[in-house]
């Protein structure tokens, strides 16, 4: 804006100076006729005619008019000091209300300033907010294709869901085909229980009566083996008196044989002979017996174990009784465990469940590892969130920046409107004035018409600022309608904010199902799926087995190379000094043969020392053999006709006496027989033999009792 | 890290491609060491990625990771590289035992328009130093490998790609009933892997 600048001053100094036009100039007197220089020559009689008295009373006249004219003039004079004493009044009036009226144009221009600076402000803020706009816009279009991605992937999950549920109904349909066959099982399963129950009450009742009956037995068995116990003691001392007898017998044989006559010996030895043989049934009887009692002492030990089996049967029993119970528990708890079974999907027996459970695991960390995904993204959409809440709290600040801006900006405008009032009466003021001076001045028009036009440039300038301040006030409107129209934006933003923070949610909601989904999916490429469609596997063809392979086999190959090698530089070694090679061997043998000879010298010993050690052991074993028996045994080997080898043992009594006193056994796989010779050629030898080897089958009693009879004799005699 | 631009903390996709290549040939190295598909005496300790890393002394061994690595780093260039697998075999029944599975993700704005974004050296190592510690480690839970063992090298690449005279096509090599360890990830701003 420019700042108009008073008018030059100069002018009216110039016309200050100059007398005003309208002014007394040369003086003409209107009464008379017009002045003598004016007149043309051509009237010079008629003058010369009334010469004197014309010039008198003209001279009269004239110094009358003179003096009314100097009256006049001083008059004037008074009156136009007065005049100019107004006008300088007016002048300073003019000044005055000049200054005021370019304070109120600087004014003016500095409202004008602010108002263009308010103006230009205001333009930026609404360019700013404009900028605001498109950016929302833009993030709202942005959010809007996200949204529409959203949507497809929520309508692909929303397929993959439909599969799902069929595949699940599927599984149902399984699920209650398998809770039937458990139903089955679990019937048959009680079939079996109840049988299993019965044949065990069965199997109790059974072992009772086995119990009852051996019982019975033993009892019989105990009043058995009492008897023959009775008839034992019985029998023993009949054998006790057999042998009594038996002694006194063969004293009265021996003494008999001395005395009697040899024909009556054979009646009485065929007396005795009988009377042995009846002893000999009877010990065989006692030796019956003695079995018997032996069977009876076994059967007492079965009873006793038939009997501690009856009381491990009997607390067997009562433990029944107490498992009974815990067995139902258990099958309580059996069902309860089959109806979880059937609480469980996808089982059917209970080997599934450890695989369910490893099925389960590995879901469960698969869920983890989705929920660590998910959290991730929701990490994620929390930090955009934050962002989007920190730009909305911008923007509100921005909001109430630019309502402050508003209130300031109105009440900058009331503070114009207020000044515009102000000039504005001032200007009616000026003019009120300047009217007056219109009024006052009317009579000197001609002199005041300078004043005039610039009283009229002045008017014209008011009036011009009268346009201004409409405009301005215009321009104040047209603000007022921005702002307002701005505050209504900001609403609508505002609003749209909202909008978008609802969404904001929403698809953060979305955006976990769908980094849900996303991880289901980021599982299934870790696994190494891959479209066909838009991707090939390559594979590097590896050739390092096979080469190491190769490198492995020329390995051995180039060993066994060096190997022959060697082998074969030996052999021409050896060939090359095969002239040396006959000494070298020959030393080599008798060093070898000297180093084995020296070992065969060292085992010999060795063995030698054995030999004796040995010789020492089994002379001492023989001597107590002969010593805790009363035999000594000779053991040589023989060969019999037909090349089988025998051993032949030669026992000799201690208490013999005589050196043909011997016995003779043979020896053979397991088995000893006794060989016939003189000495048990004797009829005695013979009898004994017979009883004891023959019949009895035993040959330490045989070789007992001729111990014993042998000492006898020795001792007797 | 021949091809590093002279800006210290501008990875270009070359600078990446070759990033990634090299991770994958100690990694590689790296397991098969652990796993003991080749013997502990054929490897020797350097120090890579601030950390004792294991190098094979195999020539034959070399000789492949290196003609890998520099296939791996061609295909990586050209953003065709979806993911490389390691797989360990038994040696007798071809059964699969393993698969290391490294995902690889090519942001295609750099390979279009051949931008490089800007991460820090030191950052990528400490990711790559995560990844290194964590294959170790895995080591500790996995089972033994009792038996002889091979690898193999699968590359799952795009559609249009032109085969290579070393490399056949062939199938995924899958687990039937797999256990997942997932591990960590690292990016080079152009391209990532796990």
């Amino acid at each position: 804006m420019i700042v108009r600048t008073p008018p030059a001053k100069k002018q009216r100094a110039t016309e200050m100076e100059s007398p005003p036009p309208a002014g007394p100039g040369p003086l003409v007197i209107y009464e008379d006729d017009p002045p003598p220089s004016s007149l043309p020559p051509t009237d010079s009689s008629h003058h010369l005619l009334c010469t004197y008295q014309c010039r008198q009373m003209v001279k009269s006249d004239f110094i009358d008019a003179f003096s009314n004219a100097e009256k006049q003039v001083s008059d004037y004079q008074s009156r136009l000091e007065a005049l100019n004493n107004n006008f300088c009044k007016v002048e300073s009036e003019r000044k005055k209300f000049l200054d005021q009226f370019l304070y109120a144009e600087q004014e003016l221009a500095a409202a004008k300033g602010r108002e263009q600076a308010l103006q230009e402000q205001l333009l930026k803020e609404v360019h700013d907010s404009h900028e605001r706009l498109t950016k929302q816009l833009q993030s709202y279009s942005e959010l809007e294709v996200k949204l529409q991605n959203e949507m497809n992937l929520r309508m692909k999950a929303e397929s993959s869901a439909a599969l799902a549920e069929e595949r699940a109904s599927s599984l149902e349909g399984k699920l209650s085909h398998l809770s039937e066959s458990i139903e089955r099982e679990k019937k048959r399963l009680h079939n079996d229980l109840a049988h299993l129950k019965k044949e065990s009450e069965l199997s109790v009742a059974r072992i009772t009566a086995d119990l009852e009956r051996m019982e019975c037995r033993a009892h019989n068995a105990e009043k058995e083996s009492e008897l023959l116990q009775e008839q034992l003691d019985d029998v023993k001392e009949q054998l006790s008196e057999c042998v009594q007898q038996k002694s006194e017998v063969e004293k009265k044989l021996s003494s008999s044989t001395l005395q009697e006559v040899k024909s009556t010996d054979d009646i009485l030895v065929k007396h005795l002979q009988e009377e042995l043989r009846n002893y000999d049934a009877e010990v065989r009887e006692a030796r019956k017996l003695k079995s018997s009692h032996e069977n009876v002492e076994l059967l007492k030990e079965k009873l006793l174990e038939e009997k501690s089996r009856r009381e491990r049967v009997e607390s067997e029993l009562s433990k029944l009784q107490e498992l009974q119970p815990s067995m139902k528990t258990l099958e309580d708890e059996f069902t309860s465990w089959k109806l979880m079974l059937k609480d469980i999907p996808g089982v059917s027996c209970s080997e599934d469940i450890p695989v369910k459970f490893a099925a389960l695991q590995k879901e469960v960390i698969d869920s983890m590892m989705k929920v660590g995904l998910a959290n991730a993204r929701l990490k994620q959409v929390e930090v955009s969130l934050d962002a989007a809440q920190i730009d909305k709290q911008n923007a509100e600040t921005e909001a109430a920046l630019a309502k402050e801006k508003v209130d300031a900006s109105k009440s900058e405008v009331n503070r114009i409107e207020l000044m515009l009032s102000m000039v504005t009466e001032e200007r009616d003021k000026l003019r009120n004035v300047v009217n007056e001076l219109k009024l006052a001045k009317n009579d000197e028009a001609g002199h005041e018409t300078s004043n005039q036009t610039f009283l009229q440039e002045l008017e014209s300038s008011l009036a011009k600022k009268e346009c201004y301040i409409k405009e301005l006030e215009c321009g104040l409107c047209e603000q007022k309608e921005v702002n307002s129209r701005q505050r209504e934006e900001i609403k609508l933003l505002n609003e749209r904010l909202n909008n978008e923070a609802r969404r904001i949610k929403s698809l953060e909601r979305e955006s976990d199902r769908l980094g849900s989904e996303i991880a289901l999916l980021e599982s299934k490429l870790g696994h190494g799926d891959f479209s066909a469609a838009n991707t090939k596997v390559l594979r590097m063809v590896n050739t390092l087995t096979v080469d190491n392979e190769a490198k492995q086999t020329i390995e051995a190959l180039r060993t066994e190379l060096q190997k022959t090698k060697e082998k074969l530089q030996a052999v021409e070694e050896l060939r090359s000094q095969s002239g040396d090679a006959g000494k070298l061997v020959d030393s080599y043998i008798s060093e070898k043969i000297v180093q084995l000879k020296e070992q065969i010298a060292t085992l010999e010993k060795r063995e030698e020392r054995y030999k004796t050690v040995f010789a020492d052991r089994i002379s001492v074993f023989r001597r107590a053999c002969c010593e805790l028996f009363g035999y000594k045994i000779v053991m040589d080997e023989h060969q019999r006709p037909n090349g089988i080898p025998v051993t032949r043992f030669t026992l000799q009594s201690i208490y013999a006496q005589s050196d043909d006193e011997k016995l003779e056994f043979e020896y053979e796989s397991g088995s000893t027989n006794i060989l016939a010779n003189d000495y048990t050629s004797h009829p005695e030898i013979s009898h004994q033999v017979e009883i004891f080897i023959r019949k009895l089958n035993s040959i330490p009693a045989f070789t007992a009792n001729l111990t014993v009879e042998s000492f006898n004799r020795r001792t007797l005699t | 890290m021949a091809s590093r631009t002279a800006t210290k903390d501008i990875i270009t996709l070359r600078g990446s491609a070759a990033i990634v290549s090299e991770f994958f040939g100690y990694s590689a190295n790296s397991i098969l060491y652990n796993r003991g598909v080749y013997p502990e005496e054929s490897f020797v300790k350097v120090k890579k990625y601030g950390l004792p890393m294991l190098l094979t002394q195999d020539e034959g061994l070399k000789s492949f990771i290196a003609n890998l690595t520099a296939q791996l780093s061609e295909w990586l260039e050209s953003g065709k590289l979806q993911r490389v697998v390691l797989v360990i075999l038994s040696k007798a029944t071809n059964e699969v035992l393993e698969r290391w599975n490294f995902s690889i993700e090519t942001d295609n704005e750099v390979v279009e328009k051949g931008e490089s974004r800007e991460k820090s050296d030191k950052e990528i190592m400490r990711e790559i130093q995560a990844i290194m510690r964590q294959i170790a480690s895995s080591i500790t839970y996995l089972p033994c490998l009792d038996e002889a063992c091979v690898f193999d090298v699968l590359a799952y690449t795009d559609k249009d790609l032109a085969v290579p005279f070393t490399w056949v096509e062939s199938d995924p090599k899958l687990i039937a009933n797999p256990q997942i360890v997932k591990l960590h990830s690292f990016d080079t701003k152009a391209s990532s892997r796990n």
